[in-house]
C-alpha cells in the first residue's frame, strides 16, 4: 500500500518479540521465587524447572537486549530542544489541546523510556549472571542480590507504563510489534522528523 | 509444642569427635579423604558430608605452653533463620514442630542463595548442588529420639532438650550469659562459654545481612506495589484522558 510507511523491519518484529516473551516468563517465574507462589508450577512444572527456564530466558533477554542498541540507542542519544519541548507538554498526554513539538521516529518519552530500560536491563542481566555464577563469592552475591531485585521492582513498575503507552492509551501503535508499518498520516502527526527524513 | 535445642558445653568436651562420626552415620555421609593441615583438626572447614565438625582451637598460653579448646560447629537452628528468608524454593527449608531448620533436597533448586545469608556460613551443596547440612535430626526428634550426636556423645558437652530446660541448667552450673540466648530471636545450638566466644571462632553478634533484610521488608513489597501502581496509574490515564486518536492529534506547524 502506498499510504503505509516502515517503521519497523522484520528483524526488530522478532527481537522485541523474543524480548517481551522472555520478560514475560522472567516476570512470573521471578514472583514466583519472590512470594514461593505454588500456583507457579501449573505453567513451570516445578521450582526446579522453573529456575532452569528462568535462567535461560534471562540469557535469551539478555541477548535480545545486546541487539535492541542497534536499533533505539543512537536515536535514544539525540536528545535536543524539540525533546524539553515534549516534556514540557507532558507529550500531549495530560490535555487534547496540547501540540508537541515534531518528534524522530521514537518520540521523547520513548527515548527517555529506552534509556532507562537498557540501564535497568543491563542491572538485572549482570546481577543474574552474577547469582547464577559466583555463587559462594558471599559479598558479591548479596550485591548481585541487592541489584536483581532493585532493577526487578523498577522494571515491573516501567514496562505496564510501556505496554499501555504502545496499546491503549495510541491507537494504532501495537501494528508496528505484527505488521512493522503504519499509515503514513498516522506517522506524520507523531514522527515528522523521521517522515520528513525519509523523504515524505 | 515448646521449642527443643542442643546444649552444647566446650569445657567439658573432649575433642574426640564421637559426635562428627554418629552424624556421619546417621545421615549416610560418605568418608572423604583430607590431608593434614598442621592440625588435628580435620576436615578443616563444613563439608557436604560433614554436618557437624569439631573446631579445634589452640591457644598459647604462659604456664602451660598451650589450650586446647574443642566446640561443635554445626546449623544453629536460628529462630530468625536468614536462610529461610533468602530461600526462592518453597518448602526446601522449612522449621519443624521442635525448632529444628531442615531441609527436603527434593525442593531445593540448588541456587546456593541460603548461604549467603546465614550468619554462620553453615548450608554447603552436594555434587547435584542441593544443600546439606545439620538438621537437629529432624527424622530423629520426630520420633522422640534425641539427635545422634547428643546420644553418643561420652562427657555430656552436647546436650538435648526442652530449650528453656537447657537455659535454666546452663545459668545454674555458673554461666550468666548463654550464647545463642536471643541472637535472631534465639538459636536452637545453645553454648555454655567460660571463655569470650571469640576465642572459639564464634560469631560474637550474629545477624542477617542488612541487605537481605532490606529486600525482604521494602524491595518484596515495592514489587507488587510497583506493579499494581503502574497499572492503576494507566487505568486512571485512560478513564481521565482517554487514548490519543489519530484524528485528535494535531501536528506542530
Ligand atoms: C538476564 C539474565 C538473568 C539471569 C541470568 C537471572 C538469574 C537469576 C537467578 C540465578 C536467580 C536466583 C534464583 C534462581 O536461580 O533462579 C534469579 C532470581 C530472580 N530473578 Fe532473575 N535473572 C535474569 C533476569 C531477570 C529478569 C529480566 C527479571 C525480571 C524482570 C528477573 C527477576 C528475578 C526475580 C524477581 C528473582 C527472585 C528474587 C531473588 O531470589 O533474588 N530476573 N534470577
Ligand atoms: S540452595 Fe536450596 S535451600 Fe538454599 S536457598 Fe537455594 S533453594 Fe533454598
Ligand atoms: S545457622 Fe545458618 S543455616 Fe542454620 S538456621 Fe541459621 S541461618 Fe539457617
Ligand atoms: S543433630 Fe543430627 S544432623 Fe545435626 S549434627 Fe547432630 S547428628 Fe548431625
Amino acid at each position: 500500500m502506498s499510504n503505509m510507511i516502515r517503521k519497523a523491519g522484520p528483524f526488530e518484529i522478532v527481537n522485541h518479540w523474543a524480548l517481551a516473551i522472555s520478560f514475560f516468563a522472567l516476570v512470573l517465574s521471578g514472583f514466583g521465587f519472590l512470594f514461593h507462589l505454588e500456583q507457579m508450577n501449573a505453567l513451570f512444572g516445578s521450582f526446579s524447572r522453573m529456575r532452569f527456564i528462568h535462567n535461560w530466558a534471562g540469557v535469551i533477554f539478555m541477548v535480545s537486549l545486546f541487539l535492541t542498541m542497534f536499533t533505539y540507542l543512537p536515536v535514544s542519544l539525540r536528545l535536543g530542544s524539540d525533546d524539553i519541548g515534549w516534556i514540557l507538554k507532558a507529550g500531549g498526554y495530560l490535555s487534547k489541546k496540547a501540540v508537541v513539538p515534531p518528534q524522530d521516529i521514537i518520540n521523547t518519552g520513548q527515548k527517555l523510556y529506552y534509556l532507562v530500560f537498557l540501564l535497568t536491563g543491563s542491572a538485572i542481566s549482570a546481577s543474574g549472571l552474577g547469582i547464577w555464577f559466583i555463587a559462594g563469592v558471599k559479598k558479591w552475591v548479596l550485591i548481585s542480590h541487592l541489584v536483581h531485585n532493585i532493577s526487578f521492582d523498577l522494571l515491573v513498575t516501567i514496562i505496564p507504563l510501556h505496554i499501555y503507552l504502545g496499546t491503549l492509551a495510541n491507537p494504532g501503535t501495537f501494528r508496528i510489534m505484527v505488521y512493522g508499518t503504519v499509515p503514513l498520516e498516522w506517522a506524520r502527526k507523531r514522527h515528522e522528523k523521521w517522515v520528513r527524513r525519509m523523504g515524505y | 509444642m515448646t521449642r527443643k535445642a542442643l546444649l552444647i558445653s566446650p569445657e567439658i568436651c573432649i575433642g574426640c569427635r564421637g559426635c562428627q562420626t554418629a552424624c556421619k552415620e546417621w545421615n549416610q555421609l560418605d568418608g572423604v579423604k583430607t590431608s593434614n593441615a598442621g592440625s588435628f583438626e580435620n576436615p578443616p572447614d563444613l563439608i557436604p558430608a560433614l554436618y557437624n565438625r569439631i573446631r579445634y582451637v589452640e591457644v598459647p598460653t604462659e604456664a602451660e605452653g598451650q589450650r586446647w579448646l574443642f566446640v561443635s560447629q554445626r546449623c544453629m537452628h536460628c529462630g530468625d533463620a536468614g536462610c529461610m528468608k533468602i530461600c526462592p524454593a518453597p518448602g526446601a527449608l522449612y522449621k519443624t514442630p521442635e525448632g529444628a531448620v531442615a531441609f527436603s533436597k527434593e525442593k531445593c533448586i540448588g541456587c546456593k542463595l541460603c548461604v549467603t545469608a546465614c550468619p554462620f556460613d553453615v548450608p554447603r551443596y552436594d555434587k547435584d548442588g542441593k544443600i546439606s547440612k545439620c538438621h537437629l535430626c529432624s527424622d530423629r526428634i520426630s520420633q522422640g529420639l534425641p539427635p545422634a550426636c547428643a546420644k553418643v556423645c561420652p562427657t555430656g558437652a552436647i546436650r538435648y532438650g526442652e530449650r528453656d530446660d537447657l537455659i535454666a541448667s546452663a545459668k545454674k552450673t555458673g554461666h550468666e550469659k548463654v550464647y545463642g540466648e536471643m541472637d535472631l530471636t534465639g538459636l536452637g545450638a545453645l553454648y555454655a562459654f567460660k571463655d569470650a566466644p571469640r576465642l572459639y571462632g564464634m560469631n560474637e553478634n550474629p545477624a542477617i545481612p542488612e541487605s537481605v533484610i532490606f529486600w525482604n521488608n521494602i524491595l518484596k513489597p515495592l514489587s507488587y506495589l510497583g506493579l499494581g501502581g503502574a497499572v492503576a496509574l494507566a487505568l486512571i490515564h485512560y478513564v481521565a484522558f482517554g487514548p490519543k486518536k489519530n484524528e485528535e492529534v494535531t501536528r506542530d506547524e
